[in-house]
């Protein structure tokens, strides 16, 4: 019988139905959006206490910042006394516009904040390891990325908080030795942070770091799925399966590439007949009670997370406004002028040592960081084998984190050290 | 779990959604839209036919708004003050209030901002009264509105403000500049006052400030100059009026209709007559001033009157710091000035002309205009406190001769100093002689010393 809407449908989805297996399988295979996923995923990875979904919510975060971005970006001159106006009319004339400004702004908050949280969610899990060494790296960098996409556009509201906190920012990368001062100068267009430096800012903002970010979230992801999914607690494994497992890949004198476990009707890929051996850990090699379809359980999961996400934001643009001062002034420097929060550990540290701290400190964390799986050549992800690894990385986020606080916290006019709880009389 | 999902799913939607619908429930029901109907229901009670009443109350809700481009500003208090040019509203409650007597300073030209202050973008109560943090223009209170009239006249009298034009010559006499910058010439012991009525806005501080510093801010070097309440405040209406904002042709050119009677007035008061003569009636160091509108075109008289040195290098007239239309006044003074203006300006002088006025009017000029009578007064008597100097107070210049030769005075005007310590254990006293070298030249210094000597008064002999 002619259904010439069904007939429709089946022309954009060209599947079978969902309550097949081929249909779920097919949904993901036939999908481009969805493709990036496996048909099948396993049943650990979907416990939210193995991963509390953070990479998901920092990719959800990007989305809402992008949608958001690109609305506001409607509104937006990127040009001095106008780029400060236009703020002034997303707050009292542009139809929703506080609320779009809001949810833009702290969502980037939220993204340093979950991006943070998601590599140390990798490093305590040990998610690293071999294979996944360089993807570690890929994270650092977008890592890095995110500030940088947070930094610059810290100062397109172009007010007093804006044009301090880039001021202050700039000045801690100038004491790099040699470079420091021509890489501002590059970077401002100019010594001082003035128009050329918010058309700069704005490009930076728009344009080239969210491109540089979508490539390699998009990298970060490909290699994800090809390392073998999400990582899981492998060690926690009951001790008949964990027999089971088998090393592939690897001869006796090297780390193995991943742990899978032997099956007995095992079919090849066109991959694996060509390397004459299996690489990579897949779902197939699973035993058949570990696994789910991605439909439902996977793509339902994620979208409670993505809405999850978004209702958050929604509900923290709703009650609390996104600041803004007064209209850019050089002639006035607030007392004390503070870079954006997550770069007041830095401020803390330049404040003792310009030189160690702005530059010497920084530099070494980004370079220990990138090389942390390089140098960490434990094969064990057992938390219990790998004691000193964890000490030193929570040293690193508990010192990161208390520098911090301190300098948003407890410094006060010339930097002095003032409780958040004491008010200074006079200060302006 | 597994089976809820969808459930939760479902229910998280809804809860996105209801955000959405909050979002905009918030955004749609601004206050301006409940005031601009309620506007339209008093408009329509006053309307005749039930046709007029609908057409009225059908009216669209719109934000309105006045684009000032040459004030820099773009004011939407009429979104809400809709009453304001419609005299019907004379007794509306506010915010619908008629404005009397606002021609010729018609919103449509002019806002509202640039003379109540307040945040001319915003519309909503708060922020457009700008009683809101990070903004730096308050509305004014009523009775300091005027003050604001300064903002565009900014010389010679406003009607109405007496405030200004006093606060205005008392900041010029009573050598305020010694201390604090306006415009670029002053001392730097205090704030630079440029922005002083664009930035700080605080009306009743200011004048608490004036009759006492320390009142307000304590440990304040400023002294405490004991003005009256009236001085108190014409100083405040003076420092609201203060602002480097850029404005357009249409907003500079009525600050003052440049008569000839003004440019008289400035003429006396600049005393010209000390240099110059009109006809061969007056001093003869600087050129006869018949005719000379003839002679020159008005721009190079303008430029002569701003900068002496960039028309004729090496000029001994001081710079003056005029504004255009005080400029413009006196050229108009001079195109039709002759001896007998000159004769009569010279009969009311306190004292005949001299050989020596020329240099000693040049420096009682710069004397006046650097500030230094700030510290040692309008008639050189010095006794501003200047706790733990010798003497506790800046001393007298009438008595200079005395201790000090000619030379030895240019070179402490040239490099400063800094006050004998009276007590060494005691904080040092703030007040000292800054060094003028660089900012004045060497024959302005040395016209300064002409007229410390040309009053100085012999000691008393005992």
């Amino acid at each position: 019988m002619m259904n010439p809407l069904r007939d429709a449908w089946q022309s954009i989805v060209r599947r079978d139905p969902l309550s097949t297996d081929k249909g779920k399988s097919e949904l993901v295979f036939l999908n481009v959006w969805l493709h990036i996923h496996p048909a099948k995923v396993k049943k650990d990875n979907l416990k939210v206490k193995h991963t509390f979904y953070l990479g998901f919510i920092t990719f959800f975060l990007f989305l809402i910042l992008v949608t958001t971005g690109v609305a506001l970006m409607f509104y937006y001159r990127p040009h001095p006394p106008q780029a400060y106006q236009d703020m002034k009319d997303l707050q009292f004339v542009v139809y929703l516009g506080s609320f779009l400004r809001n949810m833009h702004r702290w969502s980037a908050h939220g993204m340093v904040i979950c991006v943070f949280l998601h590599m140390c969610r990798v490093f305590y899990t040990g998610s690293y390891k071999r294979p996944r060494q360089f993807n570690w790296v890929i994270g650092v960098v977008l890592f890095l990325l995110t500030l940088g996409l947070s930094f610059t556009g810290y100062l397109l509201p172009w007010d007093q908080l804006a044009y301090w906190a880039i001021t202050v920012g700039t000045n801690i990368g100038s004491y790099a030795p040699l470079v420091g001062a021509r890489v501002r100068e590059l970077l401002l267009g100019g010594h001082t942070v003035g128009e050329s430096a918010l058309l700069r800012f704005y490009v930076l903002h728009v344009a080239v770091l969210p491109a540089v970010m979508t490539l390699l979230t998009m990298v970060h992801f490909w290699r994800v799925r090809k390392d073998g999914g999400l990582s899981r607690p492998v060690w926690k494994l009951k001790p008949e399966k964990a027999a089971r497992l088998v090393t592939i890949g690897a001869s006796d004198t090297i780390a193995p590439l991943t742990a899978v476990p032997a099956s007995k009707d095992k079919t090849y890929g066109l991959m694996e007949v060509v390397t004459g051996k299996p690489i990579f850990e897949t779902v197939s090699m699973e035993e058949e009670e570990d696994t789910v379809f991605s439909y439902p359980y996977a793509f339902f999961r994620e979208g409670v997370a993505l809405l999850a996400t978004v209702a958050t934001v929604m509900a923290v643009s709703m009650f609390w406004k996104a600041p803004l001062e007064e209209l850019a002034n050089p002639a006035k420097t607030p007392n004390p002028a503070k870079a954006p929060w997550y770069f007041l550990g830095l401020q803390e540290l330049v404040s003792h040592s310009a030189l160690l701290g702005g530059v010497v400190v920084p530099a070494l964390a980004v370079l220990a960081l990138i090389l942390i799986p390089y140098v960490d050549l434990n094969p064990s992800r057992r938390p219990a084998d790998r004691k000193w690894a964890i000490r030193a990385f929570t040293l690193f986020v508990v010192v990161n984190v208390v520098l911090i606080v301190v300098g948003t916290l407890f410094r006060g006019p010339g930097w002095a050290w003032v409780p958040p709880w004491v008010h200074i009389t006079g200060a302006e | 779990m597994e089976r809820r999902l969808p459930q939760f799913f479902f229910a998280l939607s809804m809860i996105v959604l209801a955000l959405m619908l909050g979002a905009i429930w918030q955004a749609g029901t601004p206050a301006w839209r409940s005031y601009q109907q309620e506007f339209h229901r008093l408009e329509a009670a006053g309307e005749p036919n039930a046709a007029a009443k609908s057409g009225v109350l059908g009216a669209n809700l719109v934000i309105r708004q006045a684009l000032l481009p040459g004030l820099q500003r773009v004011d939407r208090c009429t979104t809400c003050h809709l009453g304001v040019e419609d005299p019907t509203m004379k007794n509306a409650r506010q915010p619908f209030t008629f404005h009397p007597n606002l021609a010729p300073h018609l919103p449509a030209r002019f806002g509202c901002t640039v003379c109540h202050g307040g945040q001319g973008l915003a519309t909503d109560n708060q922020n457009a009264h700008g009683k809101v943090p990070f903004w730096q223009e308050p509305l004014l209170p009523k009775e300091y509105i005027r003050a604001s009239c300064g903002r565009c006249h900014k010389e010679g009298d406003v009607p109405g403000v007496p405030e200004l034009t006093d606060g205005r010559r008392l900041f010029e006499t009573q050598g305020c500049r010694g201390c604090h910058k306006l415009n670029g010439v002053g001392g730097t012991v205090g704030p630079d006052l440029t922005e002083e009525g664009a930035v700080h806005r605080a009306p009743a501080w200011l004048e608490r400030h004036f009759l006492d510093p320390n009142a307000v801010s304590s440990n304040s070097p400023m002294p405490n100059f004991h003005f009256t309440k009236e001085q108190a405040r014409a100083l405040t209406f003076y420092m609201l009026s203060l602002t480097s904002e850029q404005m357009a042709t249409y907003y500079s050119s009525v600050r003052l209709i440049p008569s000839a009677g003004y440019g008289r007035q400035l003429f006396v008061e600049k005393n010209c007559i000390a240099c110059h003569n009109i006809g061969g009636v007056g001093a003869k160091s600087g050129p006869d001033l018949l005719g000379v509108t003839k002679h020159h075109s008005p721009g190079w008289l303008d430029e002569q009157l701003v900068n002496p040195e960039l028309v004729y290098p090496g000029s001994i007239m001081p710079a003056y710091d005029l504004e255009t239309n005080a400029r413009k006044a006196i050229i108009a003074f001079m195109a039709a000035a002759t001896a007998e203006d000159a004769q009569s300006i010279l009969s009311r002088r306190p004292r005949p002309l001299t050989a020596q006025d020329a240099a000693i009017e040049a420096g009682k000029q710069s004397f006046a205009r650097f500030g230094c009578v700030g510290c040692h007064g309008l008639q050189l008597q010095g006794g501003v406190p200047n706790p733990n100097s010798q003497g506790g107070e800046v001393p007298s210049l009438l008595h200079a001769s005395d201790d000090y030769t000619k030379e030895e005075v240019i070179a402490i005007i040239r490099n400063g100093k800094v006050p004998p310590v009276d007590n060494s254990a005691k904080p040092a006293p703030p007040l000292y002689m800054p060094s003028w070298k660089g900012v004045l030249a060497e024959e302005d210094i040395n016209r300064i010393a002409d007229y410390l000597w040309s009053l100085q008064k012999k000691k008393e002999s005992w």
